[in-house]
């Protein structure tokens, strides 16, 4: 494969290329967006391995110029019902073929669940204030800009203020044309006070590559609470990247569980800000590569304020020759006082082929926090294998318990009963 | 072989480098129980791990005979499913698994199609936790984890009288149990104790055989079984004190 960096752009992400989205884009928010983004991306160079955060991840592995990007996805009828959209207000199923949204609850007609386009023109103001916005407080991010530029299918979600919403919105994708190039993009916005429950779910067979470049932007504005549970289990011949923005109001609250345990290889950035007083983040992970499969997720805490709150725990499992990179930062602005950070994580490493790079750190300019992070690194306890083989466990059923006692942790924060046994039975497989 | 329960030959052990056990015999027939009582470092833990199979322990010698196998090559499961069991002196927690899934998880791989129903299996359940004074908000928990060292020893009877073994050790279980919970876990103890069901109690303290009545008591002393005795042994114990046994094998025998 031939780097990133020295080729040319893959066909997908020419300048023709985005013309022809431009000419398809009917608002001129969204057409000034793209365009900026777009800008941005043909200024920036393609990461390579001497960038800190592509060093344990080569941009090489990921060949973006084998895959053809999907039109800008229409609206379609109403595809296939799946078991579990029935636990959800409204239902977003996204195909290669297009998209539908369903209202099964009557609470569409009070939240906003839009495509971007759509969003745009209804809820212009709103797009144009949220849509690349403050939550990106990182800049220069190539793949953060090319799905700027580039994004495929773009969701719109508002909660409006004081609004809770009981069951949710489920966003399923499942592609089944091989290598295609989805270019997601999710906004999401819970205005003051309100409460939502948001579930992403990615899924392809093993035999279908596809490429991913997924970005969200979730604000959480004053005293609102909102729950996200993103599944990614592409099949083992794809691949994901993943830029993922988290602002977080006074007194508000964010639980993000994130959960890879697909894909060939899968690179992500998740930072949250907390931004004013009073504000919570609980940002969980799991993942678990196995074989050939490699997964490196990169999470920012930003502490922009004092009396804030952050508290990241992610744990991963790597087995056979599967490689998985944490790198985690804390970062607290001058004079953020006050503030609590947390990060841990753990690795399982369960044979000697496996590898987990763990890096955690820290990036403080103020002086009075309280602030903790660090990480486990090991294989099961022998121990624990010992006192359930002792129990009637065989070493293989000691060995599967203990892997998903590890991750029941992270597996009893979702609060779908189905979403925990699809998560502990992709577990299961792996082990 | 004969009816002989479990029967130890000349059992040799070490745990990294060190030669810990160095020649134990030890014969339990069918419906006996047998106290083993001897000071630290004596290779008590090391007897009831070896026994039940932990890969930490390196056999170089002897034989453990259960149930007319030499059962020193089968792992500890399978140790457990011909009906061994070990309460364990330091019971592990294991977060993430429940009390009520391990359980039944662990009887169903032991006992099998013995038990009929889940339904069966909760009826028991609820009716040994009752027994034992435990609530049952323990069902919900994770496997000892955060539970006092009196909870702990508990779960481990509950778990010994839903597994039903035809014998167990028990490592120091009465370490550390106030009265009432030596009470309760002797209780359970008891309701096993019959013709089909033999036992070892390894302990420090003479305390938990008040309790529990040995038929036979050995003493073990650097790894090996120094003085052994049927009930007239036993009563001479209770008669003379353990005082007499310090005379006998000096003041570190019994701490």
């Amino acid at each position: 494969m031939t780097p990133l960096a020295t080729q040319h752009e893959p066909a997908a992400l020419n300048p023709a290329a985005f013309q022809d989205i431009l000419v398809s884009t009917a608002t001129t928010t969204l057409k000034e967006k793209r365009q900026a983004a777009f800008n941005a991306f043909s200024a920036l160079p393609w990461p390579t391995l001497r960038d800190e955060e592509w060093r344990r991840t080569d941009p090489a592995s990921l060949p973006l110029d084998r895959f053809h990007s999907l039109p800008v996805l229409e609206p379609v009828a109403s595809a296939d019902e799946h078991e579990l959209d029935a636990l959800f207000d409204v239902v977003v199923s996204v195909h290669e073929s297009g998209y539908s949204i369903r209202d099964r609850s009557g609470a569409g007609s009070r939240i906003t669940v839009q495509s971007l386009a759509d969003a745009a023109r209804d809820h212009h103001e709103a797009v144009s204030r949220y849509l690349h916005g403050p939550a990106l407080i990182e800049e220069n991010r190539k793949f953060t800009e090319l799905n700027g530029a580039f994004w495929n299918f773009g969701l719109f979600i508002r909660i409006p203020a004081n609004l809770e919403v009981e069951n949710g919105v489920l966003v399923r994708y499942r592609i089944t044309r091989p290598y295609s190039l989805l270019i997601p993009k999710l906004v999401v916005v819970a205005e003051s006070g309100s409460r939502a429950n948001v579930v992403e779910v990615f899924h392809s067979e093993d035999d279908c590559p596809v490429f991913t470049v997924s970005a969200r932007e979730l604000y959480v504005e004053q005293a609102a609470r909102l729950q996200v549970f993103s599944l990614q289990e592409w099949g083992r011949t794809s691949f994901h990247v993943g830029e993922d923005w988290g602002h977080v109001e006074r007194d508000a609250q964010i639980d993000w569980v994130t959960l890879t345990l697909g894909s060939q290889v899968s690179k992500s950035t998740m930072g949250c800000n907390v931004s004013a007083p009073n504000a919570n983040a609980y940002l969980s992970g799991l993942f678990f590569a196995d074989r050939d499969q490699h997964v490196d997720q990169r999470t920012l805490q930003q502490h922009a304020s004092p009396h804030t709150y952050s508290n990241l725990l992610y744990k991963g499992a790597v087995k056979d020759q599967g490689h998985s990179v944490y790198q985690g930062i804390i970062a607290a602005k001058p004079g953020a006082i006050d503030v609590d950070a947390y990060q841990m994580n753990n690795n399982l490493v369960l044979n000697s082929g496996a590898k987990a790079d763990s890096l955690p750190g820290l990036k403080i300019d103020a002086d009075d926090l309280k602030c903790s992070h660090g990480s486990t690194m090991g294989n099961l306890d022998p121990d624990q294998l010992f006192y359930l083989q002792s129990r009637g466990f065989s070493n293989a059923e000691a060995r599967r318990t203990l892997v998903l006692a590890f991750f029941e942790e992270i597996i009893a924060k979702i609060p779908y009963a189905f979403m925990q046994d699809r998560v502990r039975a992709d577990v299961n497989r792996k082990i | 072989m004969s009816d002989t329960e479990i029967r130890i030959v000349n059992l040799h052990a070490r745990c990294e480098e060190k030669e810990i056990l160095k020649g134990v015999n030890l014969e339990i027939n069918p419906g006996e129980v047998h106290a083993l009582m001897g000071p630290n470092g004596s290779g008590k833990s090391t007897l009831s791990n070896v026994i039940m199979g932990h890969p930490s322990y390196e056999v170089t010698g002897g034989e453990i005979w259960f149930k007319g196998r030499n059962i020193l090559e089968l792992e500890p499961d399978e140790r457990a499913r011909l009906g061994l069991f070990l309460a364990f002196q330091y019971p592990i927690a294991i977060p993430g698994v429940s009390v009520a899934k391990f359980l039944k998880s662990s009887s169903d791989a032991i006992l099998g199609d013995q038990r009929k129903s889940a339904g069966e299996f909760l009826k028991e359940l609820r009716e040994n936790l009752k027994f034992l004074e435990m609530n049952e908000a323990f069902l919900n928990r994770f496997l000892n984890d955060g539970f006092s060292g009196g909870e702990k020893k508990r779960m481990e009877i509950l778990q010994m009288l839903m597994l039903k073994p035809s014998f167990a050790v028990m490592d120091e279980t009465d370490s550390g149990l106030d009265i009432d919970a030596l009470r309760v876990v002797s209780k359970g103890v008891n309701r096993l104790t019959g013709p089909a069901f033999s036992l070892l109690v390894i302990t420090h303290y003479e305390r938990i055989l008040q309790y529990i009545k040995p038929d036979h008591l050995h003493v073990l002393i650097d790894g090996k079984v120094v003085m052994s005795g049927g009930p007239e042994l036993v009563k001479e114990l209770e008669e003379k004190g353990y005082d007499w046994i310090r005379q006998q094998f000096g003041q570190e025998v019994l701490v």
